[in-house]
């Protein structure tokens, strides 16, 4: 079944939704009572937003603004999130499976330590873009971010696996500790690959090189503060 | 008043072996049958159930800086949501728990007491309002010497009027509980960008060396006749080779006696027990360690048994935290506490199918099996090794040889050439464990009335739901496992706190610290005291340590 929800108001606080698309293959009664935070408070999912359901697909169509609501789709291991209008922070976080689509901009974590799945971004999105959270050691795994706007800072930090495009600009700290996976920016960025052990950065624009890279037939390799052999490649 | 009935008692210190036995308890005492009053009694049926004393820790890093530091650098490790605040409080983390939390866990696996094995000095009103936030257990810290200058000064001058004086001073004021030394001058050399490699190695300025320091703080120890003997982490920790240190500092304590309890106690060995001259040809150095202390009868070590899985390493050893973090390429945590010594945090996860890592995992239990159940405590140097928690896998895997062997399919191959242990048939008994977890740690620490079931003894109390007259720990190592786990009820104080392995009532336990000041003269290192404080410190003298009054229940046990 396919579930529409569109926020009742405009949020005070922000909401910590953890909706995947299991959630449409539930009842309606199962999808009302769904718990989440509001603020300090546990509320029902039908205390802040309209709920519809129609067709036959695992999909969750989020209509409006989503803007201050976070951890959409989290671990979500298949079905696929359409969301008409911006998400809030974490959104695809942990994923492993699926599709989110974001028409509007994406806010902070987007796809962090994701495993699996697809994400695409209309607009922009803010920092830390398949990261690690503080303290673990791994980022995105597998999977790919597809950002069509630009990015901000601490692009793929940890990155382990899988890709992320960015279609317009980024930060700085792209592939900080980056030990595999790809990286593509199309415009211009700031620093890159600090401390980077291992995967690829391809670059069109503009971006400042750190001075522990070396010279490769095809672009720089380094980090070698840390023995590292990644890679960054103009495009 | 409690009457726990018909339980099969094992008690070591009392040479109980599974009988079947009443014990009654009045005002968080046992107490002799006639003293209470049955009709009043609570009654606990404990038919065809294990009766212990409590557990008693005696090496754990539960309060003060180095595990709040740890917190603060492993924000992954605070993500674990363990327990919801509601009857009982909130509690975070996967291998570093948070206070309330390590009450909690020690009493939900039969655990009464725990000590605090290394405070620095100058933190411990930190370490105390760590402790006072744990509820439950029965607590002590013990400061650390080894690195103060204080020390190295008293050592050098051979004034061991001085030196004793010093000690009494020193854990008056921090509330300490009895004498630690770590890595004893390497700390201190480590700040000049080295590190002491051998007993002989002088420590910059002073001029003395680690087997000066150990001989001359061994002999304080024993002058002022501390409850507890000095508890060392010997020099050369984490070093291939490093079991010839280890057994070479042993033997500074040797003719050396005492009525009561080991002179000396080596704390968590795995760490100290490595054959080898590298990383790439390291084995296991226990056997020769377990040789030793077995044909000697004053000390006694513990495990430091590595628990396969999240650990974080934290030792008032810098040196060897600096090498640990180089080696993993882990974050690292640096700490200088002024002129007492120093710290390193490092976080690490132990991997089965790494060589070394298995290897490190089969020498504590190869010291566990080889070495008598009067001399070795079963420890994990927690949270160095791994979680306390895991310590019924621990006696689980000391009693079965079965289990044994199936663990060993699943590590490194490295481990059948580099250590004994697949070659063990030891199994120790039910007994025998419960003397390594109770009645052993009690004596070397010298808390008389800890560790068994004798009428006087505090009535902290585990009932495990298994018959040990009818369980083979054996074959049935699965059930020992589970069992040891969930105890039947944690009672301590006369209180219980444990039910079915689900908490029931939050107590809070007792601060135990020593006071010896009465042996000696203070007057002999005022002007010491005083010259250090203005020259070195940045707290004045009289900011400096802990008041009694500061801690939620102290108790002071005085030296006669
Ligand atoms: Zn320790």
């Amino acid at each position: 079944m396919m579930l529409i929800l569109k926020p009742k108001k405009d949020f005070e606080v922000s909401v910590e939704a953890e909706i995947t698309p299991d959630l449409a293959e539930k009842s309606e009664e199962e999808i009302k009572n769904f718990e989440v935070w509001y603020g300090k408070y546990k509320v029902k999912l039908g205390e802040l937003f309209e709920i519809k359901k129609e067709g036959d697909e695992k999909k969750l169509v989020l209509e409006g603004d989503f803007s201050r609501v976070k951890w959409i789709g989290r671990g979500m291991p298949d079905g696929e999130i359409i969301v008409k209008g911006s998400v809030g922070a974490h959104c695809g976080a942990f994923m492993s499976g699926g599709k989110i689509v974001v028409e509007g901009n994406a806010d902070d974590w987007l796809g962090a330590e994701m495993s699996g799945g697809e994400i695409v971004v209309k607009g922009n999105a803010k920092n830390l873009v398949g990261c690690a959270y503080y303290g673990d050691l791994e980022g995105m795994k597998g999977g790919k971010i597809l950002i069509e706007g630009n990015a901000g800072n601490y692009i793929g930090e940890k990155m382990a696996g899988g890709e992320i495009e960015i279609k317009g600009n980024a930060g700085d700290f792209v592939g900080t500790e980056m030990k595999n996976g790809t990286i593509i920016v199309h415009g211009d960025c700031g620093f890159v690959g600090g401390d980077m052990k291992g995967g690829t950065i391809k670059i069109g624009g503009k971006f400042d090189l750190l001075p522990s890279f070396k010279k490769a037939e095809d672009g720089w390799v380094g980090d070698i503060n840390v023995g590292g052999e990644g890679k960054i490649v103009k495009i | 008043m409690l009457w726990i009935k018909n339980g099969i008692v094992i008690d070591p210190k009392n040479g109980i072996e599974g009988e079947k036995m009443d014990i009654f308890v009045k005002e968080g005492k046992i107490v002799e049958e006639s003293e209470v009053n049955k009709e009043e009694c609570k009654v606990i049926d404990a038919s065809n159930k294990l009766v212990v004393a409590g557990g008693v820790e005696m090496h754990s890093h539960i309060a003060g800086s180095k595990i709040n530091t740890g917190r603060s650098m492993r924000p992954e490790e605070m993500r674990v949501v363990r327990n919801v605040a509601g009857k009982f409080r909130a509690v975070v983390g996967r291998v570093l728990l948070t206070a309330p939390g390590i009450g909690y866990e020690y009493a939900k696996m039969g655990y009464t007491t725990a000590v605090e094995a290394a405070s620095p000095p100058i933190g411990s009103p930190h370490t105390h309002e760590e402790l006072d936030a744990i509820p439950i257990l029965d607590k002590a810290a013990l400061p650390v010497f080894g690195n103060w200058h204080f020390v190295f000064k008293f050592v050098s001058e051979k004034d061991q009027e001085k030196l004793q004086a010093f000690i009494a001073w020193a854990i008056e004021r921090t509330k300490g509980y009895g004498v630690k030394i770590v890595n004893p001058g390497g700390v201190e050399k480590w700040m000049y960008g080295s590190n002491v490699r051998t007993l002989d190695d002088e420590v910059p300025i002073y001029g003395v060396t680690p087997r000066e320091i150990i001989t001359e703080v061994v002999k304080a120890n024993e002058a002022l006749n501390l409850p507890h003997c000095v508890h060392i982490h010997c020099n050369n920790l984490g070093v291939p080779g490093n079991y010839e240190t280890t057994i070479e500092t042993m033997k500074l304590v040797s003719g050396m006696k005492n009525e009561n309890r080991p002179v000396l106690h080596v704390t968590h060995v795995q760490f100290n027990a490595y054959a080898g001259s590298s990383w790439r040809d390291v084995s296991s150095g226990a056997e020769e360690i377990a040789k030793y202390v077995n044909k000697t009868d004053n000390i006694t070590i513990d495990m430091g048994q590595p628990i396969f899985g999240h650990a974080t390493a934290m030792t008032g050893d810098a040196p060897f935290q600096f090498t640990l973090h180089r080696l993993t390429g882990a974050r690292w945590s640096n700490k200088d506490t002024e002129i007492e010594g120093g710290a390193g945090i490092v976080p690490l996860v132990y991997l089965p199918k790494n060589p070394v890592h298995a290897l490190q995992w089969a020498i504590g239990l190869e010291l566990g099996l080889l070495i008598d159940s009067d001399k070795v405590v079963i420890s994990t140097d927690w949270p160095n090794g791994g979680p306390f928690t895991e310590y019924p896998y621990i006696m689980a895997m000391l009693m079965s040889k079965r289990m044994r062997e199936k663990e060993l399919e699943r590590v490194s191959p490295y481990v059948q050439k580099a250590s004994s242990l697949p070659a063990i048939d030891t199994e120790k008994t039910l007994y025998e464990v419960i003397k390594m977890s109770r009645s052993l740690p009690a004596k070397i620490l010298g808390m008389e009335n800890k560790g068994h079931l004798g009428v006087g003894a505090d009535a902290d109390i585990a009932i495990y739901d298994i018959n040990p007259n009818e369980v083979d720990p054996s074959v049935e190592y699965e059930l020992i496992n589970k069992a040891f786990r969930k105890p039947a009820y944690t009672i301590k104080g006369g209180e219980i706190v444990v039910k079915d392995g689900e908490l029931v009532a939050e107590t809070w336990g007792r601060t135990f610290w020593v006071d010896a000041t009465k042996k000696v003269s203070m007057e002999a290192i005022e002007s010491d005291l005083d010259e250090y404080f203005q020259n070195y410190y940045s707290v004045e003298r009289i900011n400096f340590g802990v008041d009694e009054r500061w801690v939620k229940k102290p108790a002071r046990l005085e030296v006669k």
